[in-house]
Parts: structure tokens; sequence; C-alpha cells
């Protein structure tokens, strides 16, 4: 039930990556973490091991996006599982943000 | 058919006692992954709703929620006591605003709407009832 976020500081810049599940009960911890890392001017969040968002996560990641925008920083998402991807699609959110395939692909975007 | 009722106090950790619940359910009765992913997201947004609207105070918020697996169809039910509301007439939000015109509010049901196959509301007795059913073969 719970939300682990790890964070790795690579030379292309910082990659967090939330494993578990991103709903009402998570969310917080997520919001905790992210928005103290949006004055990152390189920031990578890898949506790999994470099983679903719910509304409660997206909220997260608009705040997120907003902030970072404001401090003048990069923001890309990666690695996104189906049903995650199927959320972004349908609430209209593929399109607010960079989505990559790969860690690879997304540190590259944010520190070309 | 299988079938599975709990209760839990409309709070957070009720909610928590709910999702694991239906993942319980899930995995005993082999429902898809992609099926199981869209029910756990429809029951997040549905009790955190109910848990953000609140009950009177000194009045305890109760939710029953049933899982059921008939055929190739999922049903979940969510059934709480409180004044009547039908979460489903809640305007869609627009989905193609800009980032600073994004708005939050309105995207927890309108995911759930088009997650699950069909939602429908009921008002039964003193309850609001949410009915969400979703085709597991396809």
């Amino acid at each position: 039930m719970s939300l682990e976020v790890r964070e790795d500081r690579r030379e292309a810049g910082l990659l967090v990556s939330p494993v578990g599940r991103i709903d009402s009960n998570t969310s917080g911890e997520l919001e905790r973490v992210l928005l103290a890392r949006a004055a990152e001017p390189r920031l990578v969040v890898d949506l790999s091991g994470v099983e679903y968002v719910s509304s409660a996560g997206l909220r997260v990641f608009l705040m997120l996006a907003r902030k970072v925008k404001a401090a003048g920083g990069r923001l890309a998402l990666c690695s996104l599982p189906a049903s995650v991807k199927q959320v972004f699609d349908l609430a209209g959110f593929t399109t607010l943000f960079t989505v990559e395939p790969s860690v690879e692909q997304a540190l590259q975007r944010v520190s070309s | 058919m299988a079938a599975e009722t709990i209760t839990a106090e409309a709070s957070p950790a009720g909610v928590s006692g709910i999702a694991a619940a239906f993942d319980r359910f899930s995995h005993r009765h082999a429902v898809p992954s992609r099926v199981t992913e869209a029910g756990q997201v429809a029951l997040d947004e549905v009790l955190s709703n109910i848990v953000k609207a609140g009950f009177e105070p000194g009045s305890a918020g109760r939710i029953d929620v049933s899982f059921e697996l008939a055929g190739p169809v999922l049903e979940i039910v969510v059934g709480y006591n409180g004044a009547p509301f039908d979460p489903l007439a809640r305007k869609d939000p627009d989905t193609r605003a800009s980032l600073d015109d994004r708005a939050v509010g309105g995207l927890g049901i309108y995911l759930v709407k088009k997650l699950m196959d069909e939602v429908v509301y009921e008002r039964v007795g003193g309850d609001n009832r949410l009915r969400m059913t979703k085709r597991i073969d396809r």
C-alpha cells in the first residue's frame, strides 16, 4: 500500500523514481519529495516502478510541472507503464509533459 | 460467480483497507492486471471523494463496497450513508487546457467514467450507491 521514492544523482540531472502506487493515501509523500526538488535545473521522474496513478497523483505532477517551469528548470517523465500511460492520456496530461520511453533518453532530453 | 463485501469507515485507513481487499479479490480470481489497475484507480477516486466530502459531525461515515465477478464482468459497488449526491452529474474537466489553466477538480470522476465500461449512480434508502462495471475479456 505504500510508496517509496528513490533518488539518484546522475551527471545529466537528478533522477527520481517513485515505486509503488500513487493514490490518495500516498500522493502526500510524493508531493513532499518531488516539490522539494522542483528547483533542480534538470529533473527526470522515472515511473517504471509505479503500479497505478490516480488523480491525487496527477495533481502532484501538475504542481511539479508548474514549479519547475517557474524556476526555469527542465523536467521529463519516462518509462510509463501501460496503466499509468492510459491515465495520463485520458487526463490529457501526456501533452503537458515531456515523456520519454527510457531513463537514458529522458536524461539526454533534459541535458541537451 | 465470486463475490465479496467489505464495510469500512470513511477515513484514509478505511480506503487503504478497501484497496487491499480489492487486491486480494483480484489476485484470487485472476482478474487481468489492466482491469485491476483500472479498478484500483476508480476505487481511489470514488472513495477519496467520499472521505473528503465528509460527514455530519458526530455521525460516523460508513462505506460498503462489494466486488463481484460474474462471467466476464467485474462489478464494483460503493455505497455510503450521507446526503444525496450524484458525482456523475459533474461537468467533465477540460483535458486540453494549457499547463497554467489546467484544473484537477473533476478529473477523478472523469477518469472513473473513462476507465470503467459503465458507471451508474443510485439513491437507495438513505444511501448513495455507485455501481461500476468493466468487462475483463477485452
